[in-house]
């Protein structure tokens, strides 16, 4: 779990590519290639859902969804076979530069992404729809313009997606836009009362609009575009035969055919294909723009990073002493109780704790705010580490210190207060250090749960502009810049502490 | 002051302590001989309830003992009244000497910090380290830290005090610093119980010696006529 997301890796990894010119032009492959290879890779992220791109629910091992069929057209017209690969959502374009020919995932069309990549024509057009719940207060968009009940409303966006740039543009609106890195969990969230609202392509809700019967579309979609297929730029080729085979399927009905049998109105759809205008091509930002728009962002993420870290550990360290005391005075009964905790912890992912705390716990009627919930899932998932360090650093100290401080009258708690815990602690110093450090970059997986630190501004801001190695050079020099000073405060406390000696 | 009365202690299936009876008077310092794996040492660790035994009773500074595991807040005032000293010492160190002499006083008997504080300075002067009072153990010899380890079980003012081995890991020179503490100690009518295999020192402190041999008490009486008899070491 530990640097999942670390934003460095990915970006220096690119790099290295970049550097090793041949091998990494190599991998995307041109039309030539893919035809001599016999296979279409095609990438996708299953967890976004219907009706684009999902594993059946009848046959979980298959993958269907529109995009699929429209896929197996497209190698067909190629004359290969499709191979899926599987990549999160807001990342896909990057595995352009890597194993995949092309993305179909309901990517829009828009002016960055047209000047980064090769985008085909459009082959879906698609509907901005507002969703809340049908008992709720929220019964028009235009009641986003004054703050709802409880303040500012809370909306939530598919992260990356083309909801989340028009949601976030409209400063007219008394609103908190939350990114969220799967459709769905939006929907569960405005269902559990966490959200007031949801926006997404219209088609995803439509989808999925039976199993959120509490939910219901608020007004009329208010925005819109197309999705398109994107390739890499150095496969020119490639980028043309998909336009081609795309206008074939477009002319002759077949790409009519998949929407009329997905209930995707393929009428109306293959008439607005067809009208579909020319979207101007924007150019890319100097980087003293970057700097001015990009590193306030960053320094206020950087912030959060701060904030949870600073805020988590205290409490690890807490929860963590206690429960080793616990485990080695504590009565008897407590202590496989205790024992059971630190396993199960450590024993699961961060990334899942987080999504118990964030996404099931409003289920049984405890909904907590995301940085709470991000506070308290690295809290837990510390404290089975800092539990471990501390029982092995009071083991360390000599039984004859224990009992010395007994023979003098003390209590248990006394004698663990004023004498073996401040000996313990001396003990412990370098790997709660290190740990500390470790939770500092662990929390970068709080983005799952909406909570926006360095790392999640980073990958949002990259995509955003297409500098994603001058942002990760910045992203991690900012990490360090946080992290050496803790370091040396450990190393001078180590060094104080064997003065005294 | 101590009344043992058919005391027994087994550790699994071997008895280590057998039937043993045994009183101590005030004022007195009673030396407990014999040799390795007599019993000694889980004898004096019984007396102030460091570790529990299966049968017979203790009364120590007007304090009962029973067999089984004794309830904390017992056990407590028990060590309140006795003091300690170990054959390693054990001092606190993180602290001072002086904070080593400060710290039960101050959180066990909520004695204020100034009084605690001179009561330290008084007792670092009775054991001749009147001018180490800020110095952390490790920077002291063996024999200085048996000093501070004894004027710290003082400063609790103990009616009974248990030495366990006080000289056996030191020097010949070094143990006589730590004998002459006992001895004058001695002097000053402090109950003392010392458990030693230094004949030398049973023979100038003690005015009682008792041998231990495999859990049973073989001679008590007159240092004289216990350490005559007693196997040379």
């Amino acid at each position: 779990m530990r640097g999942i997301r670390a934003a460095g890796a990915v970006a220096l990894v690119a790099l290295t590519c970049e550097l090793a010119l041949g091998v990494a032009r190599g991998v995307a492959a041109d039309l030539a290639a893919v035809v001599a290879r016999g296979e279409l890779a095609w990438a996708a992220d299953q967890e976004g859902g219907g009706p684009h791109v999902f594993l059946d629910p009848k046959d979980p091992r298959r993958l269907t969804g529109f995009e699929v069929d429209l896929a197996d057209l497209l190698a067909s017209e190629l004359g290969v076979s499709p191979r899926f690969q599987q990549g999160q959502w807001d990342r896909l374009p990057l595995l352009l530069d890597r194993s995949v020919d092309c993305v179909i995932n309901g990517i829009e069309l828009t002016p960055e992404r047209e000047r980064d990549y090769h985008c085909s024509r459009p082959y879906f057009a698609y509907a901005l729809q507002l969703l809340a719940r049908r008992d709720g207060r929220l019964d028009s968009f235009e009641r986003l313009g004054s703050s709802g009940p409880s303040g500012r409303w809370r909306v939530g966006v598919l992260t990356g997606s083309a909801a989340e740039t028009v949601m976030r543009s409209r400063s007219d609106l008394e609103i908190d836009v939350i990114g969220y890195d799967g459709t769905i969990d939006s929907m569960e969230q405005v269902v559990s009362g966490v959200l007031d609202a949801a926006v997404m392509d219209d088609c995803i809700f439509n989808f999925y609009a039976d199993r959120f019967a509490p939910l219901r579309a608020v007004g009329r979609p208010f925005a819109g575009g197309f999705y398109t297929i994107l390739t890499s730029r150095e496969t020119p080729a490639l980028g043309r035969a998909v336009d081609e085979a795309l206008g074939r399927i477009i002319a002759d009905g077949r790409l009519k055919r998949i929407y009329d049998r997905w209930d995707l109105a393929g009428r109306q759809q293959i008439l607005a294909l067809r009208d579909a205008a020319e979207i101007p091509v924007a150019g890319r930002s100097s980087l003293r723009q970057l700097a001015v728009s990009s590193l306030p962002l960053l320094l206020a993420s950087a912030g959060m990073t701060v904030l949870l870290s600073s805020a988590a550990f205290p409490l690890a360290i807490l929860i963590g002493l206690s429960i080793a005391i616990g485990r080695l005075h504590g009565p008897v009964w407590l202590r496989p109780i205790l024992a059971g905790y630190v396993e199960v912890v450590r024993g699961t992912p961060l990334m899942l704790q987080l999504y118990a705390l964030f996404f099931l716990l409003p289920k049984i009627g405890l909904a907590l705010p995301a940085l709470v919930a991000a506070i308290a899932g690295l809290a837990i998932n510390y404290s089975a580490y800092e539990s471990e360090i501390y029982r092995a650093g009071l083991k360390a100290v000599p039984t004859g210190q224990f009992e010395a401080a007994l023979s003098l009258g003390m209590t248990s708690w006394q004698a663990l207060r004023h004498v073996i815990i401040p000996q313990a602690v001396r003990l412990v110093m370098p790997p709660v250090t290190n740990d500390f450090i470790a939770l500092f970059k662990d929390t970068s997986v709080c983005s799952a749960i909406t909570v926006i630190e360095l790392t999640k501004r980073y990958s949002v801001l990259a995509l955003s502009t297409g500098r994603i190695v001058e942002l990760a050079v910045v992203t991690a020099l900012l990490y360090l810049a946080m992290s050496w000073p803790l370091s040396v405060l450990s190393r001078r406390f180590e060094a104080s502490q064997e003065c005294q000696q | 002051m101590i009344e043992v009365v058919a005391l027994s202690k087994n550790r699994g299936r071997k008895r280590v302590l057998e039937d043993l009876s045994l009183s101590v008077a005030e004022g007195g310092v009673t030396a407990i001989v014999g040799p390795s794996g007599g019993g000694k040492s889980t004898l004096l660790r019984c007396l102030n309830g460091l570790e529990p035994f299966d049968a017979g009773g203790i009364e120590i500074a007007g304090h009962q003992l029973a067999p089984g595991g004794h309830p904390h807040a017992l056990l407590e005032r028990v060590r309140r009244d006795v003091g300690m000293v170990f054959q390693q010492f054990n001092l606190f160190p993180q602290m001072t000497a002086l904070e080593n002499l400060m710290l039960a006083p101050r959180v066990v008997s909520r004695l204020p910090a100034a009084e605690a504080r001179s009561r330290a300075i008084g007792l670092l002067e009775r054991v001749g380290l009147g001018g180490f009072a800020e110095s952390r153990p490790a920077t002291l010899s063996g024999g200085q830290q048996q000093r501070v380890a004894i004027a710290r079980a003082l400063a609790m003012q103990p009616r009974v005090i248990l030495f366990d081995e006080p000289t056996s890991a030191l020097d010949p020179a070094m143990s006589a610093e730590v004998l002459d503490v006992i001895v004058d100690l001695a002097r000053g009518g402090q109950t003392m119980v010392v458990v030693t295999h230094d004949h030398s020192l049973a023979r100038s402190a003690a005015s009682h010696v008792v041998e231990l041999v495999a859990g049973r008490i073989r001679r008590q009486g007159s240092p004289a006529e216990v350490l005559a008899a007693a196997a040379p070491r």
